[in-house]
């Protein structure tokens, strides 16, 4: 059985990503829920600067020219994942098999979908994401303890 | 005193106060007024939040519009087969990439012109007059009264991963393979045929690796009828057979080539032929007539081809002339054959002393690429480009053409003006 990509009954919502650099790492390996990461400015010109601890960030709005769908996978029912076992059977040469073995694939294959079709799984697109904040460049320190006499 | 946010180890929760935001704009050395008047607060998602069941997929504008249509989106594929997706009309390669920046998810992010009261800056504008520069930063001093406001934002999640598409061609030959297993050829042969490789519409469209328009051109492709409330493809004997009949009535009727009639074709069929494979046969092969208004007229390409392939049967090589004589001979009068109308039954091979034309049918041909190739240059030595399509059509996507896949695994050469493939090696 096919699985489905719905979209939500009020259509997807719009939201954003924020790229950076690399990735968030955090020192111990403390619970993270609800913790800040850093603060989100824009300056007149629209452009966003991001501050993550001691560093500052500069970056960019840029308008995705493929824009990201969000799927939520539906929990109906505990089943491999489709798109995760799409990398694991890159093995298409199934059906390359010569008229003589063809049936015997092919029934395989009926019986298989078979199977698959019990475990309803189901994507909903939660929202699509245009746009973007992208920061390319390098973190840079904030140094803030600077005499004021110097 | 160190940076403030270092602070925010302590154990309770650490909320992100206007106070912090003002702090750290001035250690980070940043003009207050050359910002825009919100901040926001990037947070890790709370623990009742599930994020782990979210993909990123990536949309191409067919996509994008089918989504925003409120359209329903199917990935397809058996156990063994590479996941494919499809909208209502196109399918496309769904593959995963890994990336090693990061993204973030964060719902409801206000971009840099939902934060400003005041329209953005372009930034030549800026420079290119001195005194409207001043102007604007007046009117940022002005603003100076708007208070600061600090809004938090949850990030729902971190990729380093998402899906990209790649639009391909429909993946038929699971569709015939399948019909196949169950050609009819007539109803005394029907308990030959095992009940369980039946199938029906919805069941071939769920397995099969096509969107649903591509579906219907599929069936047409494999001149699949609906018998029984399953979809069958026919014998090629019983196929010729029964519209050979059919088209014995329009010189026993004196029929104009584009009046035929739809019921009385089926009628004078009745006991011959099951109605169902009749009708489906005749709008199989006949379009409307564009003279006569509810008459038909049969398709010429589609009559010489079944015509051609009974006479052509698989290994079998004629003498040109006499193959087309005796092929323009079966055919009704007033249609002709042509030589295009065996493409991928046939090959017409000029290179021995005879030039002769010889079966060769695209669907027993190998389903690999470099195998088939063997295969055809065994067949014949040197190609054309036209000659080669039929056979290498399947391969193409759209961002991947005969020429480019011959240009790969054929060497070409130019013979007397005439660019030929030949094999490459």
């Amino acid at each position: 059985m096919p699985i489905l990509v719905k979209t939500s009954s009020s259509g997807p919502g719009e939201w954003a990503i924020i790229e950076l650099q690399g990735d968030l790492e955090v020192r111990s390996n403390q619970d993270m829920h609800d913790q800040f990461i850093g603060d989100l400015y824009y300056n007149k010109y629209g452009q966003p600067i991001l501050i993550i601890g001691h560093h500052i960030l500069q970056g960019r709005e840029q308008k995705l020219e493929k824009p990201f769908a969000v799927l939520e996978k539906s929990k109906t029912n505990e089943g491999q994942r489709l798109l995760d076992a799409s990398q694991a059977t890159l093995d298409a040469s199934c059906l390359n098999a010569t008229s003589g073995g063809g049936e015997r694939t092919v029934l395989d294959q009926t019986i298989a979908q078979e199977h698959k079709s019990r475990q309803r799984t189901e994507y909903t697109v939660r929202a699509i994401c245009s746009k973007k904040l992208i920061f390319k460049s390098r973190p840079k320190p904030i140094i803030a303890n600077v005499a004021k006499s110097v | 005193m160190e940076v403030e946010v270092d602070e925010n180890n302590a154990p309770e929760l650490y909320v992100r106060t206007p106070e912090d935001v003002r702090i750290i704009v001035k250690h980070a050395k940043l003009d207050e007024r050359q910002l825009t008047q919100v901040t926001q607060a990037l947070v890790y998602p709370s623990a009742n939040i599930v994020a782990d069941n979210l993909r990123l997929l990536e949309l191409d504008s067919h996509m994008l519009e089918q989504i925003r249509e409120g359209q329903t989106l199917h990935f397809k594929g058996g156990l063994h087969e590479k996941v494919v997706l499809c909208t209502d009309e196109k399918t496309y390669d769904v593959k995963g990439a890994e990336i090693s920046n990061s993204l973030l998810l964060v719902p409801d992010l206000k971009f840099a012109a939902a934060t400003s009261t005041s329209p953005l800056k372009s930034p030549r504008s800026g420079n290119a007059n001195a005194s409207l520069e001043r102007s604007l930063n007046d009117s940022t001093e002005d603003e100076l009264e708007v208070p600061r406001t600090l809004e938090q934002r949850q990030v729902l999640t971190v990729f380093h991963e998402y899906y990209e598409c790649r639009e391909i061609r429909p993946r038929y030959r699971k569709l015939g393979e399948l019909l196949q297993l169950t050609r009819y050829s007539g109803p005394e042969n029907e308990y030959c045929i095992e009940k369980k490789l039946l199938f029906n519409f919805q069941q071939l469209l769920d397995t099969v690796q096509c969107s649903r328009l591509q579906f219907m051109d599929g069936l047409r492709q494999y001149r699949a009828l609906e018998f029984d409330g399953h979809l069958r493809v026919l014998e090629y004997e019983y196929e010729y057979r029964i519209v050979n009949l059919m088209l014995g009535l329009i010189s026993e009727n004196s029929w104009a080539l584009d009046e035929v009639d739809r019921s009385e074709t089926i009628q004078a069929l009745d006991g011959i032929a099951p109605e169902s494979i009749v009708s489906g046969l005749f709008d199989i092969y006949t379009v409307s007539s564009d003279r006569c208004p509810d008459k038909y007229s049969y398709q010429e390409s589609l009559v010489a081809r079944i015509v051609a392939q009974n006479i052509l049967q698989p290994g079998l090589r004629f003498r040109n002339e006499e193959f087309m004589r005796t092929w323009q001979e079966a055919l009704p009068e007033g249609m002709s054959c042509q030589l295009e109308y065996l493409s991928g039954i046939g090959i017409y091979d000029k290179e021995g002393a005879q030039p002769c034309i010889r079966s060769l049918a695209e669907e027993q041909l190998p389903t690999n690429i470099n195998d088939r190739m063997r295969t055809l240059f065994k067949t014949k030595r040197k190609w054309t480009l036209e000659e080669m399509e039929p056979y290498i059509d399947c391969f193409t996507t759209p961002t991947l053409s005969v020429s480019m896949l011959l240009a790969k695994y054929a060497r070409s050469l130019t013979e007397g003006g005439i660019r030929y493939y030949v094999s490459k090696h």
